[in-house]
């Protein structure tokens, strides 16, 4: 039977215990609030941060390519060193680690930190590290993560490197300041939250540790880059740096060039290399001073891939073409893309705004009768020059004369690709707003007239104030092949974002690639340097560009490829800075690219054929 | 009875009171967690969110807890605790996580978050000790099965539970009508075997610690507790501009949570909590009295011991009268278990109150 009288007595009891711990809050809060609250003020606990082992990162097969080790960090507690100990500390750490010269020791022993780290001990035998913490009470072994790029210099702009943080890491990274690192570059730093992980805590209530939270690992982060084509990829642009010195008298030694491999389907990044480039593991142990400035003039340190600003020249000649197509504006007196203008190798039109009266072909002969498919793998400049003509004739000094950069900006001219990389630049797509702002930001830049006809002729070839970077270039021809325009990513779990989508039919985008393909095969301005495919090289395509560089800078060397005609996978862009013409040395250096994407025999990287 | 309208609230007749004073306490321990974070950002590693989440799922609980009829229930409890005592079993084949073997990790399945099973026990525990005493006539395998369980929890190791769990089965089979010299003789004969198997090194060295830390009279968060509770004064720290330091107490927001309330709401916002469960004791208390079925009166009383014997257990660690247990103090302490095993316990209650036609 339930015993209610029972119950009462443990409810009596309860009460008691409440009245009894009531008592005792009230006197803590009350008569002993005046003690505690001195003791708090006194108290003082220090924080200890230990590192957390950042995530590891993968290629598209699983290969590692940046790894942490954790390894065992010797510390010595610095509140537990008298005058009376110190000497036998100092001895002991003389004793077993001659590698310490003796200023550093003194360091460690003059700084005012609460732990102060000693030496490494990974190369250190277990018998020794455990001798050191059971007999000596100050010192402390704490596993620390050391960060290593397994290929070295081979992802050295994708990885990016780790520094010290400053203070604005600080602020924008809420792990930095207990991790004491931060990435600086590069996914590295693109990932900085998700690879971090959390700093551990060491708490210390004077000389004694009286709370410790272990660190928490950060993410492992997955590519979609291909270890085997990254290397290739490197290979071949350095034969392409390589040749195009070799190649011609050049004022200049050319040292700068950008590639990427966009796949087409996905939109990831396969592979993407800039050259010169360095080795991120440097950083971790420490880089020299001198070794730092080196690199830094040679520019290592930026990804060209997404930070280098060229004029795109020919290649960018199929916004043009999807303009022609889609707008149906031809040259004067043309209406359909298979009807002809005859090029002489020149074309003067009379402007009243003061441009430029005859615009030369870089061919003086000329490209005799051309059509648009001829236009493209002839890369006749007067075919373009038309185009650009009759929009002028057309929309000139209306609200309709953006048309060529508003089709720009569609396949994401002077917008970001928005790839998970940081310090992505944007390029300049021209018009005469920016002319305007120019005239006052950037007096002497512009002419006092303003964006002028000549303009415009020059921004379809490519040419005049116009600057892309190789992945907007790649992304641009990815964009015309799907309609999409995503963000590039080299995180094969990113969220894609859609930039914007464009109208283009399949029937287009078969033009399109069929032109394309004119090019690498007999009469087009790459057919030299793809013509050891042999038969191979009629389902390959691309599109060649030479751009024009202010002041005694060579030309700029353009390839944009594409691995298949009839089933397009891959978008291979080329840049070698100050590489000459496009056909001669970064389209071959995209051939080498595309044997080993179609698993072909690789071949050197030859010199092609001088066109533009 | 048992046809009861089916509404969203539950069945018809969910008691307004034990539904309004559940959700309350959680609302308390939201602000008190609000003060332990520097900013609300929705993600699953911000406390205050997870804790919030871990609310509403605990008012389903409630009220899914509340369709469960009295009779249907009273029939599952053998079932329950055999399930309960095999999910315990399973324990011992996990690998331990910070050296015990008390969660299951349910990362593997894509879950990020640990179950605790003794959580839920406890409660199985109570239903079938409230079935074995009303039946009136106890068998031996069934007073098995307690000490089986016990066990179970005991070698995890978790000191605490084991220690809730024994006052627990002690008071409740103190309010059946035994015979008082059986009771005690039973109780310290548990008690005795307790020792001795700490005698015996069965223990973790960490639990060791913990007992030998407190002997030696100076467990750091125990001593930090008690100043972050002073520096509360009467009023608190949360509603003025404080001119105290921080304490920094080690798991603060879990365990020692309530010294984190007193400290933001001081003397007269722990007398308000503790008269708010005082309440809610005596509202059951009158069920107890008025209900004519004897598993009934069992099952509230069994509960209201667990509840309360929790609290205590906490509030003693926490003012370091006794060692550390990690006993979490119900609806205040961070984490899900914990209040999913207390919005059963609320559920139970509310299904008690629903059939004896108590709505507010």
């Amino acid at each position: 039977m339930f015993n209610q009288r029972r119950l009462k007595y443990i409810f009596l009891t309860f009460f008691i215990l409440l009245a009894f711990v009531l008592i005792d809050i009230f006197q803590l809060q009350t008569s002993e609030f005046e003690s505690t609250s001195q003791i708090i003020d006194q108290q003082n606990l220090d924080k200890f941060y230990i590192t957390a082992p950042r995530g590891e990162i993968f290629d598209v097969n699983g290969e590692k390519i940046a790894e942490t080790k954790l390894e065992p960090h010797l510390f010595i507690n610095m509140r537990k060193i008298t005058n009376q100990n110190s000497s036998d500390y100092k001895q002991v750490i003389q004793y077993n680690f001659p590698e310490l010269t003796t200023k550093k020791i003194n360091e460690i022993f003059e700084s005012e930190d609460i732990l102060h780290f000693v030496i490494n001990l990974s190369s250190v035998e277990y018998e020794v590290r455990n001798n050191l913490i059971t007999n000596f009470d100050a010192f402390l072994i704490i596993d620390l993560p050391i960060r290593s790029y397994i290929k070295n210099e081979l992802f050295s702009h994708t990885l990016g490197y780790l520094g010290i943080p400053n203070q604005d890491e600080f602020n924008k990274f809420q792990n930095a300041f207990g991790n004491n690192e931060v990435g600086k570059n590069g996914l590295e730093r693109y990932y900085e939250e998700y690879l971090s992980g959390i700093p551990g805590e060491l708490i210390f209530s004077g000389s004694e540790i009286v709370d410790a939270k272990q660190p928490i690992p950060g993410n492992d982060l997955f590519l979609s880059i291909d270890s085997s084509t990254q290397l290739v990829t490197k290979e071949s642009l350095q034969q392409g740096i390589d040749l195009a010195n070799k190649s011609f008298e050049s004022q200049n030694v050319i040292k700068r060039g950008a590639a990427v491999v966009l796949d087409i389907e996905s939109g990831n990044i396969v592979s993407m290399v800039s050259l010169p480039d360095f080795d991120p593991n440097k950083f971790v142990s420490g880089i020299s001073d001198f070794e730092y400035k080196q690199l830094d003039r040679d520019q290592a340190f930026n990804n060209f891939a997404i930070q280098g600003l060229y004029p795109p020249g020919s290649v960018f000649k199929v916004v043009a073409y999807w303009l022609a197509l889609s707008e149906n504006i031809f040259p004067q007196g043309l209406d359909n893309k298979d009807s002809k203008v005859d090029c002489e190798g020149s074309l003067s039109f009379g402007f009243d705004d003061g441009s430029q009266q005859v615009y030369n072909d870089w061919k003086p002969e000329g490209h005799g009768k051309v059509d648009l498919t001829n236009a493209i793998k002839q890369s006749c400049n007067v075919y373009f020059w038309d185009i650009a003509l009759n929009i002028w004739r057309n929309f000139g000094n209306t609200k309709g004369e953006s048309l060529l950069q508003e089709y720009s900006k569609e396949l994401g001219f002077s917008e970001k690709t928005n790839i998970d990389l940081p310090f992505e630049k944007v390029g300049i797509i021209p018009d005469r707003d920016l002319f305007e702002e120019w005239k006052i930001s950037r007096p002497g830049l512009v002419r006092e007239e303003g964006w002028l006809g000549g303009d415009l002729m020059n921004l379809i070839i490519g040419q005049g104030a116009i600057t892309t970077t190789p992945l907007q270039v790649a992304n641009a021809y990815r964009t015309l092949l799907t309609g999409e325009n995503l963000s590039p990513t080299l995180n094969i779990n990113a969220e894609k974002i859609t930039n914007n989508t464009i109208n283009v039919s399949d029937e287009f985008i078969s033009f399109l690639l069929k032109d394309l393909n004119t090019v690498t095969n007999k009469g087009g301005t790459a057919y030299v340097s793809f013509s050891i495919l042999g038969t191979k090289a009629n389902d390959i395509g691309g599109k060649t560009g030479t751009a024009q560089n202010a002041g005694d800078k060579n030309n700029t060397s353009w390839f944009v490829g594409v691995d298949s005609i009839s089933n397009p996978k891959y978008i291979i862009a080329t840049v070698v800075d100050e590489g000459g013409s496009g056909s001669a040395v970064a389209a071959p250096v995209s051939r080498r690219i595309i044997q080993h994407l179609l698993g072909y025999e690789l071949t050197p990287v030859e010199f092609g054929e001088i066109t533009e | 009875m048992i046809n009861r309208k089916i509404t969203i609230l539950g069945p018809e007749g969910t008691n307004l009171y034990i539904l309004l004073q559940f959700m309350l306490f959680n609302v308390i321990s939201w602000f008190t967690l609000f003060s332990s974070i520097e900013s609300i950002e929705f993600e699953t590693s911000n406390i205050l969110t997870r804790q919030i989440v871990f609310s509403l799922i605990g008012i389903i609980v409630f009220f899914l807890t509340t369709y469960l009829s009295i009779e249907n229930l009273y029939n599952l409890i053998n079932s329950l605790f055999l399930l309960s005592i095999s999910v315990l079993l399973g324990l011992l084949f996990t690998a331990p996580i910070l050296g015990v073997r008390r969660w299951y990790d349910l990362e593997p399945v894509g879950l990020p978050i640990f179950i605790q099973p003794s959580e839920f026990s406890k409660i199985i525990l109570v239903l079938f000790i409230a079935k074995i005493l009303s039946q009136n006539s106890f068998k031996l395998i069934a007073i098995l099965g307690v000490l089986v369980n016990l066990f179970l929890i005991f070698i995890q190791p978790d000191l605490g539970t084991t220690m809730l769990l024994l006052i627990v089965t002690s008071l409740m089979f103190f309010v059946s009508d035994i015979k008082l010299r059986s009771a005690v003789l039973g109780f310290l004969l548990i008690f005795l075997s307790f020792f001795l198997f700490l005698e015996f090194n069965f223990l973790g060295d960490y639990q060791i610690s913990r007992i030998t830390d407190f002997f030696s009279g100076d467990d750091f968060s125990q001593t930090q507790s008690r100043l972050s509770i002073s520096s509360g004064s009467l009023f608190g720290t949360y509603f003025t501009e404080s001119q105290i330091t921080e304490v920094f107490v080690p798991v603060q927001t879990t365990d020692f949570i309530f010294s984190l309330y007193a400290r933001n709401f001081g003397f007269f916002g722990a007398i308000l909590l503790l008269s708010l469960w005082i309440l809610f004791f005596f509202r059951v208390n009158r069920i107890i009295k008025r209900t004519q079925i004897e598993f009934e009166k069992y099952l509230l009383s069994g509960l209201l011991i667990l509840l309360g014997v929790q609290i205590f257990i906490n509030l003693l660690t926490i003012l370091g009268f006794i060692p550390l247990t990690g006993i979490a103090f119900p609806l205040l302490s961070l984490g899900g278990s914990s209040i999913f095993s207390t919005a059963i316990i609320f559920g139970l209650i509310n299904r008690v109150f629903i059939e004896n036609n108590i709505v507010v």
